[in-house]
């Protein structure tokens, strides 16, 4: 076990290294990271127009979508390239040959960039809520607890999400795509096309029981402090359940994929 | 002259040469044709979302807006099928020197590296746009006049004229620089601003956009198409974009002199 923990810091120390070999790339991703910010000018001017709808001033728009700039980064999607693109040029053989199991080898890798992305972002999104107006949370220790946990559940469901998908490129070859499909269908009700207080009335019940909401919508909302008490346990309990649903889908589903691995290239 | 107008002819020899290597994939083109459709209709559903709450945004509605996001997929499309294969080569051919053999090529090197290969996946994205912005054309219920749908055809083709300019500005960039994969993402970063019409922004950004072209890609032709353009704005589009594909042509001459090769 011992020798596991060490192998895995080292590979996240590894690839924290990468990051910043390649800070520049990282940068150029952050800065085309802007849709969030896109979505929050639209509804400036729907506010501008039409008056805030009810409940939610210019503030809290420009307060969820800062939140929903710096947690973009830290959805699932790099690990479904990774694995994609290991499948096809055959790199993947490599890593199966490697005495730790292939899942963990890219969830190290990936912490290990989501690291270096929030030590970038989190100081950036901390310095504008000094200087733009309106730009406030109300941070207690206990929420900023809270949201540190909700930070990490959602990580961890998009990791294992993503994996999930990943197995699928066993079958297909062909992943990234798939994955992209049922996040833009998640999209709707994790709180990305808008905040899920704002979507139609129909769509938020199934918002608050579907495991996208914990990778977006709940960690913002903790943060904004929408939310009372018993609905903070209940999403964490919603997004504890998805985990535990989708990573027994990945242990079961991994014996049998894995046995369809035709080396492709070498 | 003669030799401009054997140009056509070896664009369509590179092509079709494009087209058949990517015509292995099959597949490939039918799922991204099903994704395009997707992001069009997701793109065309979340912009449903800001309507519960106002008739219009900043005078346009609805229908109106939806003309500006198929318009946003047909852009982005002919970025996609055009342009990014192309300059996602450049950083490879100035690592690898391949670009020392396009120089001395008795082809124009510009026509070569800006325009030699063609992405088949988005091919039909341009036309799923156009018939998006046609849907929300109809559903505006303006009708379309020859004058509109002309003005339409002319700032449509700045916009194409636009975005290649600034990819060709890139590929200079990639030269000095040498490499810089990351440089295909300012052309997607600069097309993606253009998702919703320049009014959605507010000040000082809708200012900034709109002299930093963006606003010519989408909103421009959008306004043309439902004939409420500026006509100064008409004479504007043409002239603008030729000057950019212009000085982006000088600024690529002006790389080529700081070059030194690579291979050997």
């Amino acid at each position: 076990m011992g020798e596991f923990v060490r192998g895995y810091l080292g590979l996240v120390r590894a690839s924290t290294q990468v990051a910043i070999a390649y800070r520049g790339r990282m940068v150029v991703w952050f800065l085309t990271g802007f849709f969030p910010l896109l979505l929050m000018a639209v509804w400036l001017t729907v506010v501008a127009g039409s008056g805030p709808p009810r409940g939610w001033t210019t503030g809290d728009f420009i307060g969820y979508y800062a939140a929903a700039a710096v947690l973009w980064h830290l959805s699932g999607q790099h690990v479904v390239w990774e694995w994609d693109a290991d499948q096809r040029s055959g790199d993947l053989s490599v890593r199966l040959m490697r005495p730790m199991h292939p899942f963990h080898q890219y969830a190290a890798s990936d912490l290990g960039h989501r690291v270096v992305a929030l030590a970038m972002l989190v100081p950036v999104l901390a310095m504008a809520t000094l200087v733009t107006p309106g730009l406030q949370y109300h941070l207690t220790a206990v929420r900023a607890l809270a949201v540190a946990a909700a930070v990490l559940l959602g990580y961890l469901l998009s990791l294992v999400m993503a994996s999930v998908f990943a197995l699928v490129g066993f079958w297909t070859t062909q992943t990234s795509n798939l994955y992209m499909l049922w996040w833009g269908m998640g999209s709707f009700v994790s709180g990305w096309v808008a905040p899920l207080a704002l979507m139609p009335g129909w769509l938020r019940p199934a918002a608050g029981v579907l495991p996208f909401r914990t990778t977006m919508g709940f960690p913002i909302e903790v943060l904004t402090g929408r939310l009372a008490g018993t609905q903070v346990w209940f999403g964490f309990a919603v997004g504890l359940g998805w985990l535990g649903v989708f990573t027994v889908v990945y242990l079961a589903a991994w014996p049998h994929a894995v046995r369809r691995h035709q080396a492709v290239a070498g | 002259m003669r030799r401009w107008r054997r140009y056509p002819r070896i664009l369509a020899i590179c092509w079709r040469a494009a087209l058949s290597t990517e015509l292995e994939y099959r597949l490939n083109f039918v799922a991204n044709t099903v994704l395009s459709l997707f992001w069009m209709c997701w793109a065309a559903a979340g912009a449903a979302v800001y309507f519960q709450f106002a008739g219009d945004l900043a005078g346009w509605t609805y229908p109106e807006l939806l003309v500006v996001i198929g318009l946003f997929f047909t852009v982005n499309g002919l970025r996609q099928a055009l342009f990014q294969p192309n300059l996602q080569r450049m950083g490879e051919y100035v690592r690898r020197g391949t670009l020392d053999f396009m120089l001395t090529r008795p082809v124009d090197a510009q026509l070569l590296v800006s325009l030699r290969y063609l992405g088949i996946h988005n091919l039909l994205d341009p036309v799923l746009g156009l018939a998006l912005a046609g849907a929300g054309l109809a559903a505006s219920g303006r009708g379309v006049s020859a004058a509109s749908a002309a003005s339409f055809v002319v700032m449509l083709a700045a916009a194409v004229l636009l975005l290649y300019a600034l990819m060709l500005t890139l590929m200079a960039l990639a030269v000095v620089l040498v490499g810089a994969q990351e440089l295909d993402q300012i052309a997607f970063g600069a097309v993606e601003l253009s998702r919703f019409p320049v009014q959605l922004y507010r000040n000082p950004v809708q200012s900034v956009l709109t002299v930093v072209p963006v606003a010519f890609l989408t909103t421009y032709p959008a306004q043309a198409l439902l004939g409420r353009l500026h006509p100064v704005v008409l004479l504007v589009g043409p002239v603008l974009s030729l000057g950019c594909v212009g000085l982006a042509s000088l600024a690529w001459r002006r790389s080529l002199r700081s070059y030194t090769g690579a291979s050997a």
